[in-house]
């Protein structure tokens, strides 16, 4: 076990916490026997929807995946269901933590996927403000320039580590003490 | 039948995987992550199928592309699939939810490989748009039943 004491840190949020787990719609999520592993299932297929779409744009933004269709439309015709599949994961996201928020706040592996998240947003960002404007040089090329396959490898790894560390945060119990 | 699965869970590679604390762990993890490229590789085809994206590309383009990812994401599914098993095998067996998941991956292979691929691969127009359309849609179906089953495993036993 490793000591972390993440509760000094996050002394605020805890209170928040606190807070929220004592509304009754909290308590309710909590207490039922049902409800929890529903969101849960709910949760893991919005991820099927939103990792699917945004790793499949990310392979040709690599030049390795659906290399017969020009970028821009893979970008295009997923971008409704990367957008649709984010609101939902986040609702039910949202509706694991409202259950159970002393559960989150103060676990790390809880805010190694939260960081990781706000990053993948700021490469996406990046690529969206920066390296898109010299679309129109590659749009159906086979190489894309290394601009945009760091963009790719960037967003591969960064939700990768948020599928990841989202299935450790209950293992964090057994392996940090906080 | 039962003999089996307390046989396999009391190989040595099975509880090893069991003392450690973190192998199962890293393993579902990585079942997750190669989930989310399986999704993907299958929602490709499925929302061209729907007619929900990629109508300028022809189907039979779409799922060619996507068939070296489906192929190699359903391995990495199948290796990481495995070690949870062998360490589970008596819970598994008892759960009605992993009989459940093996019923629907069954069908959901059977489905892709069969009658999806039919329909992807023959020339745009054969099949009219409303039986592409319910083709995309059973495949969706298939796949969502084989994860949901595939969560609940962890939950009731």
């Amino acid at each position: 076990m490793i000591d972390i004491a993440l509760g000094d840190y996050f002394a605020p949020l805890l209170n928040l916490a606190n807070y929220v787990a004592e509304l009754p719609t909290s308590i309710q999520l909590r207490e039922s026997q049902y409800m929890m592993p529903w969101v849960f299932v709910l949760h893991v297929i919005s991820m099927c929807m939103f990792a699917g779409t945004i790793l499949m744009m990310d392979l040709r933004l690599l030049g390795v995946g659906h290399m017969q269709t020009p970028f821009s439309q893979v970008q295009r015709r997923l971008f409704p269901w990367q957008m649709g599949a984010m609101l939902f994961s986040s609702l039910t996201g949202l509706a694991l933590v409202w259950g159970n928020p002393l559960n989150y706040v103060t676990n790390i592996i809880f805010w190694v996927k939260m960081i990781a998240m706000v990053v993948a947003g700021l490469n996406a960002m990046a690529f969206h403000f920066i390296t898109e404007y010299t679309l129109v040089d590659w749009d159906a090329g086979k190489t894309p320039p290394s601009a945009a396959k760091l963009a790719g490898w960037l967003s591969i790894f960064l939700w990768a580590n948020v599928i990841v560390s989202g299935r450790l945060i209950p293992y964090a119990l057994t392996w940090f003490r906080s | 039948m039962e003999q089996y699965f307390i046989d396999i869970a009391g190989w040595s590679v099975s509880r090893a995987i069991n003392e450690s604390s973190w192998i199962f762990p890293l393993v579902q993890a990585f079942h997750l992550v190669a989930l989310g490229f399986l999704a993907g590789s299958i929602l490709m085809v499925d929302l061209r199928l729907l007619g929900k994206g990629f109508s300028q590309q022809p189907l039979a383009r779409v799922a060619r592309d996507a068939r070296p990812w489906l192929l190699g994401s359903l391995v990495a599914m199948v290796v990481t699939g495995i070690p949870q098993f062998i360490s589970l095998a008596t819970k598994e067996y008892e759960s009605p939810y992993f009989r459940w998941k093996m019923l629907f991956l069954l069908i959901a292979l059977i489905w892709t490989f069969t009658v999806k691929r039919m329909v992807a691969y023959s020339p745009e127009g054969r099949f009219g748009g409303g039986l592409a359309k319910l083709v995309g849609l059973v495949s969706i179906g298939l796949w969502t039943s084989v994860a949901i089953n595939g969560r609940l495993i962890g939950f009731f036993s």
